[in-house]
């Protein structure tokens, strides 16, 4: 995975900078749309924090923004995420005289997908931050590993997703930029029956990631 | 242009779709020991007073069967003893009847699967001992025993049985236990005994009063 990465990243700079020396010196260019490929860490909130207290790293977010007049853009996000931690030992009592006391593992598997409004302030700059609201759902997989046992529940939801973020080019006249957001995300997703109850989980996210400028 | 952006989506899609669902670490789960007991909930525990342990360990490996008495075993079966003393439970030995009886077995390896009843964990050919006095007896379960679907991992199983109420020709298992995990980490004996015990605490119903 740190190689895909690692290749894109030089691959889109190598390529920004040979298109920025062929391009004559001006002010920039006005984007007509953009796709990313952003890197995803999550901090789960409120009651989800008690499920799955640690932040995680393993999350990956594609999207795509089309321009519909000067700053305004709309377009899609399609993700994967994972949240998980090791509770250790354990003991779980059952009521038919059963009891099992092993290592507890936590883990929410997330797969987001949204349309996504936004705002551009200075779109021909090459800093151009925004403000912009996602609305969609998202596939949830909440697993507890009990050692052998993996008892889950599936659950869709409906999701809000409020994200400030700015689309950094690599150069003036460079297709290729980097992308940093932010977002907080709510959603109608729960946990129950899995020793934990939690309603309408939330979370934040840190998104950085690459992007690529279509003029 | 095009092509670019197909890279790019290609990528991402590549990128997200090779992501495992599971994390990585969760894999590890099987090295760690883990303790299953069942008891049987129409069982008054104080019934019972007194209690035998077969004195030595049934070990099972594929359709082979043999005993065990070295240190270790006799370790599990003193550890074993102690916890039902801590319930209240009087050791008894010789000929002497007992109320209760408890065997050990180790099982290393099997590809039998399938619990039978009447036959003792599902292998054929493998009875449990009649060192309590109650030869050709087999085990009866008043409850669907805790078992699991196979047993390569390294498993501990401990039996407690009613030698006071006998059904016919059947012992009936008023209580069972299982410790597996033991092939698939680094395990001390310590580790093990602390199971026995982790056993017993999970089981707070199995405990009797002296009069």
């Amino acid at each position: 995975m740190k190689k895909i990465i690692l290749f894109l990243a030089v691959f889109m700079l190598i390529t920004g900078m040979v298109q920025s020396q062929e391009k004559p010196a001006s002010l920039g260019f006005r984007p007509s749309s953009y796709y990313t490929f952003s890197w995803n860490t999550t901090f789960t909130m409120g009651d989800f924090n008690k499920w799955v207290g640690n932040a995680s790293p393993a999350g990956f977010d594609l999207g795509g923004r089309y321009f519909i007049n000067h700053g305004l853009v709309a377009g899609f996000n399609l993700g994967w995420q994972r949240v998980s931690q090791s509770y250790g030992y354990q003991t779980y009592h059952g009521t038919d005289g059963t009891a099992i006391t092993a290592t507890n593992y936590r883990f929410t598997w997330m797969v987001p997908f949204q349309g996504v409004i936004a705002y551009h302030l200075m779109s021909d700059k090459m800093v151009s931050p925004y403000l912009g609201l996602g609305i969609g759902g998202d596939y949830m997989e909440h697993h507890l590993l009990v050692q052998e046992y993996d008892l889950y529940a599936t659950r869709w939801d409906f999701s809000l997703t409020p994200e400030i973020g700015a689309l950094l080019k690599f150069g003036f006249f460079s297709q290729w930029g980097a992308l940093v957001a932010f977002n907080y995300k709510w959603t109608t997703n729960q946990i129950e029956g899995l020793d934990h109850t939690s309603k309408n989980l939330q979370m934040c996210n840190l998104k950085i990631g690459l992007s690529y400028i279509i003029r | 242009m095009k092509t670019k952006l197909l890279t790019i989506l290609a990528i991402g899609m590549i990128a997200m779709t090779s992501c495992s669902k599971y994390p990585p670490s969760s894999g590890r789960l099987t090295e760690d020991l883990a303790v299953y007991t069942k008891y049987d909930v129409t069982a008054n525990f104080s019934d019972y007073k007194t209690f035998k342990v077969v004195p030595y360990v049934s070990y099972i490996n594929g359709k082979d069967s043999t005993t065990l008495t070295d240190a270790n075993a006799m370790a599990l079966l003193n550890e074993v003893s102690k916890n039902m003393v801590s319930r209240g439970y009087t050791a008894v030995t010789g000929a002497t009847k007992a109320d209760l009886g408890l065997n050990v077995t180790a099982i290393k390896n099997t590809t039998t699967t399938v619990y039978s009843p009447g036959w003792y964990w599902g292998y054929p050919g493998y009875y449990p001992p009649s060192w309590w006095g109650y030869p050709g007896y087999g085990y009866g379960y008043p409850y669907y025993p805790t078992y699991i679907s196979s047993y390569s991992t390294g498993t501990v199983l401990i039996d407690l049985v009613d030698l006071k109420k006998p059904v016919g020709n059947t012992v009936m298992v008023r209580w069972n236990a299982y410790i597996r995990g033991l092939l698939t980490g680094s395990h001390s004996q310590a580790d093990v005994l602390k199971c026995v015990d982790q056993a017993f605490i999970q089981t707070p119903a199995l405990v009797t009063t002296q009069k």
